[in-house]
């Protein structure tokens, strides 16, 4: 399951981070996501750490704690998405078909005339899909 | 291939947008005007450059995300690519466009400066040459926009010597 | 001998140069963002989209008649299913309807289900009193006017605004009669 996704800005200023959880770790899954954009820092800016992943925008796996599993993904323009999942059998197909998903999702809320770039993300549309994607999130693998 | 609307949508659209900026708000100061179709231009070139960029990995430096502008970007815009990419290895590139579309397609309308042309033609051109600059600054803004979003600040002017042919100059911000 | 007008803008959109709609959406949805910064009044924004459709309606309908090979409509009923059938297809890519005729035939909607001007849009709480398409409003009150119909464009219902569909109400004002066409100076 899900527990949290979120956009990250180039300069590490969050745009958008939403969990999903009834239990109230809301705190612990903001420090999860802002750990987690270290990682990628360092996976980005070392290269040869992540091999074959070379500038691909889907950054597989950055870290596992005791009890979740965090992914990233960085766009051509420097904005970073997390997803913070509980289940321990994730299939990299899932995951990635998560990222494209929200990718797009991403883009097309970037893409409203009113939106300011670098501003958080208010949009009742992006939050709706993003709802959803991570409702469909493992049902989809056959892609 | 997704949505598709009439070329003519766009010609207009950015034909009235230049005129009510440089005709009608701006008429005596044409650097605000000029500013202002840079800044709708900028938009664009930010919104448009996060949707094109979305299926491709991330650019190596600098040289990979101007060249992606003069092929897969351009294309998508005006069904061709740059014909020629220049650079002086320090920041500077220039991208030329045998036939720049938008200057191609669009009229400069005569009946805007309708009474100079009859009584002096030479102002006449002149006004046809500042309007073409301003439409030039639109393209400018997008190159800009693009660019920027894709952590390359820049600044980016048009030299319009050698119609239809149009090169922009792209000065990158060390 | 009513002209036989294109009942679709099926097969003139197919052979027309066609664009990303993306590269319209997004331009339009910057000048009106521009516009907005720069008039600072909801209201003028309205007033300024409608002015620039106005002036692309006047110039519009030429490539319109050329492409449509419509010959001039004879009556005010005619020109606005053309309108929706043709005149949308053919530069937007989407078709409109038109319904709500009044008893003397004068008054109509045209309604629009696929608009793509507001893909992507969300209007802030800010700009609530903004009509967003009214450049189409103008186009349409522009490219009438050249053919010598004088009408007034409402917005009934729009999307943005949450309503089921945009739907633009126009009304005939006046028909000019027609004079036989001729070129007025060059």
């Amino acid at each position: 399951m899900i527990v949290c996704v979120a956009v990250v800005g180039h300069q590490n200023n969050p745009l958008y981070i939403q969990s999903f959880t009834d239990a109230d770790d809301a705190l612990k899954l903001h420090h999860i996501v802002h750990c987690s954009l270290d990682v990628i820092d360092e996976k980005v800016n070392n290269p040869k750490k992540s091999g074959p992943t070379l500038n691909e925008t889907f950054l597989g796996l950055l870290y596992p704690t005791e009890n979740y599993k965090v992914y990233g993904y960085l766009t051509n323009t420097k904005v970073k998405f997390i997803l913070v999942t509980t289940d321990l059998d994730v299939k990299d197909a899932d995951v990635r078909n998560y990222f494209r998903s929200f990718h797009a999702a991403y883009v097309d809320a970037v893409s409203n005339p009113f939106h300011v770039p670098g501003k958080k993300i208010t949009s009742k549309t992006f939050a709706e899909r993003v709802t959803n994607i991570v409702k469909s999130f493992g049902f989809s693998s056959a892609a | 291939m997704g949505r598709e609307v009439a070329e003519s949508c766009v010609d207009s659209i950015l034909t009235e947008m230049v005129s009510t900026y440089c005709n009608r708000f701006y008429a005596n100061k044409p650097e605000l005007a000029a500013r202002r179709i840079e800044a709708i231009g900028y938009q664009v070139g930010h919104q448009l450059s996060e949707r094109y960029t979305m299926e491709r990995p991330r650019f190596n430096d600098h040289l990979e995300a101007i060249k992606f502008i003069c092929k897969d970007f351009w294309s998508e815009l005006f069904k061709k690519q740059i014909d020629n990419l220049k650079t002086n290895h320090r920041g500077t590139f220039v991208l030329q466009d045998n036939k720049f579309r938008w200057l191609s397609r669009m009229s400069i309308d005569p009946s805007e400066n309708g009474d100079l042309s009859q009584d002096n033609p030479e102002a006449a051109e002149n006004k046809a040459a500042q309007m073409t600059s301003m439409h030039l600054y639109f393209p400018c803004g997008i190159i800009r926009g693009a660019l920027s979003n894709l952590g390359i600040p820049c600044a980016v002017s048009a030299d319009m010597s050698n119609l239809p042919a149009c090169s922009f100059v792209v000065r990158i911000k060390a | 001998m009513a002209p036989v007008a294109p009942r679709s803008g099926d097969a003139i959109f197919a052979n027309v140069e066609r664009v990303n709609a993306e590269l319209f959406t997004l331009t339009y949805g910057a000048i009106v963002r521009q516009l907005l910064t720069d008039l600072e009044e909801v209201e003028e924004v309205n007033k300024q989209l409608d002015q620039m459709g106005y002036n692309i309606g006047i110039r519009l309908i030429d490539e319109f008649l050329a492409k449509s090979n419509v010959s001039r409509c004879v009556d005010f009923k005619e020109t606005a299913e053309v309108i929706a059938k043709v005149g949308f297809k053919m530069f937007l890519g989407v078709t409109a309807s038109v319904t709500n005729w009044d008893a003397d035939g004068t008054c109509c909607s045209i309604v629009l289900e696929d608009n793509p001007l507001v893909d992507f849009v969300e209007l802030p709480d800010t700009c609530q009193g903004l009509y967003y398409c009214n450049i189409l409003s103008g186009v349409i009150r522009g490219a009438l006017e050249m053919v010598s119909m004088k009408t007034e464009v409402t917005w009934l219902r729009d999307m943005l605004r949450g309503d089921d569909a945009f739907e633009l109400q126009v009304k005939l004002l006046k028909q000019v009669p027609e004079e036989y066409p001729y070129k007025d100076d060059e």
